[in-house]
């Protein structure tokens, strides 16, 4: 999977936990910040990550990620 | 004011006064701190506009949101952040490109986690400074004004206080919230109540400055864990108090003993950062407190009542044991029982009942109802022998406790004396003393904290009056002479010969003596200097010379010096055999005379601590000694010296002669100005200063310097 399709996939499970337009999403906008993003939400982020890719992302290191490109960066590290 | 000072006056005002407010990260989640905040703003009656800005929502609480502050098209006055740590820089960047100079930070998870949280601090602290912004907090509860212009609950406290005129400051977020509740319960008003969290930016010293001129701010409430620059503390108090006569009340928590623990000097070791704190503020004239109840005790009767301008008192009861319990808690708080007039006396003949006690304390009687409190406070508050009256009701029967609370609120409003009340008891009382809360008369549970509150009141009125007498430059002080002595010191530790050239060079009473490197040496010196001598042991490895035998006293002729010399070589070798031996000290043995102790230490909060108290070998176990903060005025030496349980010995108890008292003063200031002029000395003992009788003045029988180059 390379990494245009890896932002597409971050953009979709974005817009459906915080309900917004993954068309709206800018690649350095940051989750809390530009998104609007709670406590729950951002780990709800980190857990449909994993199932979106099929990944396991370690939860501190996984909330350290506060931008849609950091996240990118982040999920094409796991999957090698 | 400096401007740096005024622009952050300026600021806080702002925060205080805001005309709009964004509150910058709140959401919709009903039960989160950023979602009650503004709800709170808007609940509570805010008199300005509120902005929600939430990236995450178009409305919040049917007012229209924001994604960014800079989308808002009106101009913001303050700025409440409650975005997670990790993230408040960027609103911070945002409120600065706006415009916004006032900010409160409500988040959590900066200095106070340490590590990557010390570094989030700093960059907030570095965007506040590039746009000129102050704020309060991180990490705290937010801020509350009562002003009904304003209204602003910028906090998420569940309830808005009651309006009064106690400025509240605090460092611990959680504690105000219960001190919101307990004060709700007792009808406590505020007129400012702030959470400061971290003080990155806005400390309690700028919110003590802004209180002083807050017209709204009658008696300043702080509560502290961490004193961060004591020095500052102390001035801005001082000031406060003697500008404007506004009480301030501190509850400073952290009473450790850890800083004693090492100490090498006596001094040191007395000299906890707790006693030194008490010493600090009593100096300043701020009322310290042992806990919040006591502080509330105090605050009341100062923000309610006038404070008593003289100690005599009218106690009022409708029983006889409380009233005695009353009395003696008056006599134990230094309050007198007021002696009423012929015509009083005439007053409550007439008007009690003939069983009724008319000296005080008055017992108008188990029955009594309205009509007689009525008389009997009244006749009390005209008399001019009276300073203030201390109500006491149980509740009997016949007893219409409504009725007397009322009469109570109504005399005490016609009258310029305090008047303090306690209505004891739970259930039966409340709605009396609900009455009494409600019209800002100071009610406590317990006659006993009634008396302590008035006697606090009573001192701080008694300090205002007092204007303290500075003391004079001690330009006879030979600085470049101990500076050359302490710098050509090679270890920390001063012996004893070094120690007293510096005090001879600061003009202390230092008795004759030189080093000794043999026993013909000794001898020779005390022929010089006459006899009787003393000789003591010199080496750095030794601050505790009599427990290695390492002193011999009252030596009256050569042989007995020889004999001495040896006694004590032999005795330090065989007990501290690694000891490194300068030689031994030979001095004139001191005239007889009272023993004293005289310390200096540094104080990491506070500087130069001076320590005055009954010296001798067991300083450390009476612990009879006081503290004063260097520079200390005439009266603050004054007062350490009186403040002694030994002072008695002093000033000529049971016949004693009077010590020279004045050779102590000028002693202290002379050891005043060495801890000015040297950061470096560390800790310094003279133990025992021997204080002959009246203008016969003192010596010094044995000193300890430490130094710390360091500094």
């Amino acid at each position: 999977m390379d990494k245009k399709e890896i932002n597409q996939g971050v953009k979709k499970v974005i817009g459906q936990v915080l309900g917004i337009n993954k068309n709206e999403i800018d690649d350095n906008a940051n989750f809390i910040f530009d998104l609007g993003a709670d406590s729950m939400q951002s780990i709800q982020l980190v857990a449909a990550f994993e199932e979106e890719f099929g990944i396991e992302m370690e939860e501190d290191r996984a909330l350290e990620v506060q931008t849609v490109s950091g996240a990118v960066d982040f999920i094409a590290e796991q999957l090698g | 004011m400096s401007d740096s000072g005024k622009q952050i006056h300026d600021n806080l005002h702002t925060i205080f006064h805001p005309e709009s407010i964004a509150v910058v990260g709140t959401n919709r989640t009903v039960g989160t701190v950023p979602h009650d905040i503004f709800m709170n703003i808007l609940k509570d009656n805010y008199q300005g506009i509120v902005y929600p800005v939430s990236p995450g929502a178009n409305s919040i609480a049917a007012v229209k949101s924001f994604k960014y502050i800079l989308d808002i098209p009106d101009p913001v006055d303050m700025a409440v952040i409650v975005f997670p740590s990790s993230v408040a820089h960027m609103a911070m960047q945002q409120c600065g490109e706006k415009g916004v100079k006032s900010v409160i930070i409500i988040s959590a998870g900066f200095r106070e986690v340490g590590g990557a949280g010390i570094e989030r601090e700093k960059k907030i602290l570095e965007i506040a400074d590039k746009y000129g912004i102050s704020f309060i907090g991180p990490n705290c509860l937010g801020v509350i004004n009562t002003d009904p212009a304003v209204h602003l609950n910028a906090s998420f406290a569940r309830k808005m206080p009651e309006r009064g005129n106690i400025g509240f400051l605090s460092q611990s977020g959680a504690l105000c919230t219960a001190v919101l509740d307990y004060a709700l319960a007792k009808h406590i008003g505020f007129s400012k109540f702030v959470s400061f969290g971290n003080k990155a930016d806005v400390s309690e010293i700028d919110l003590l400055n802004y209180l002083k001129d807050d017209p709204e701010t009658k008696v300043i409430l702080l509560y502290l864990e961490e004193i961060s620059d004591g020095r500052a503390l102390l001035n801005t108090a001082s000031n406060i108090i003697a500008d404007t006569g506004k009480p301030i009340l501190i509850l400073k928590s952290g009473r450790t003993t850890e800083g004693a623990a090492a100490a090498a000097s006596h001094t040191g070791s007395l000299a906890g950062s707790d006693e030194i704190c008490d010493a600090a503020f009593a100096q300043a004239g701020i009322l310290r407190c042992q806990n919040i109840e006591e502080m509330f005790n105090i605050a009341i009767a100062m923000a309610y009542q006038p404070l008593p301008k003289g100690n005599r008192v009218a106690i009022i009861t409708n029983a006889g044991g409380p009233g005695v319990l009353a009395t003696d808690a008056a006599i134990q708080q230094h309050l007198q029982l007021a002696e009423f007039s012929e015509s009083t006396t005439a007053r409550f003949k007439k008007h009690l009942p003939k069983t009724a006690n008319i000296k005080n304390p008055v017992d108008v009687i188990g029955d009594a109802r309205a009509d007689r409190y009525d008389a009997a406070l009244s006749a009390a508050l005209e008399d001019g022998a009276v300073d203030g009256a201390l109500v006491i009701l149980t509740p009997q029967s016949m007893t219409d406790i409504d009725s007397i609370a009322n009469k109570v609120c109504e005399i005490t409003a016609r009258h310029e004396k305090p008047v303090y009340t306690s209505f004891m008891g739970e259930t039966d009382v409340s709605s009396g003393i609900d009455i009494l809360q409600r019209h800002n008369i100071p009610h406590y549970i317990l006659p006993e904290s009634m008396c302590t509150s008035f006697s606090r009141a009573f001192a701080f009125q008694q300090s205002l009056q007092q204007k303290k007498e500075a003391v004079s430059p001690c330009s006879d002080c030979e600085r470049e002479s101990a500076l050359k002595i302490i710098e050509s010191a090679h270890k920390d530790f001063l012996t004893e010969d070094i120690a007293n050239q510096i005090l001879r060079a600061y003009g202390l009473p230092v008795l004759d003596g030189k080093l000794a490197k043999s026993g013909d040496q000794a001898v020779s010196i005390a022929d010089k200097i006459g006899y009787p001598v003393v000789l003591k042991i010199v080496s750095a490895d030794i601050a505790h010379k009599f427990d290695v035998g390492g002193v011999q006293l009252n030596l009256k002729n050569a042989e007995e010096v020889k004999t001495a010399y040896q006694a004590i070589i032999n005795s330090v070798e065989k007990k501290r055999p690694e000891a490194d031996i300068a030689g031994i000290y030979v001095q004139k043995m001191a005239a007889g005379g009272t023993e004293v102790i005289l310390g200096l230490k540094r104080d990491q909060a506070f500087g130069p601590v001076l320590m005055f108290g009954l010296g001798g070998i067991y300083v450390e176990i009476y612990k009879d000694v006081e503290f004063g903060i260097i520079p200390l005025s005439r009266d603050d030496m004054d007062n350490m010296i009186k403040g002694t349980k030994s002072y008695p010995l002093l000033s000529g108890a049971r016949g004693r002669e009077r010590s020279d008292i004045d050779s102590i003063i000028d002693c202290m200031r002379r050891l005043s100005q060495l801890a000015l002029d040297f950061p470096s000395i560390a800790e310094l003992d003279i133990n025992p200063l021997l204080v002959h009788s009246k203008n016969n003045g003192a010596a010094v029988a044995d000193v300890k310097i430490v130094l710390n180059k360091d500094r």
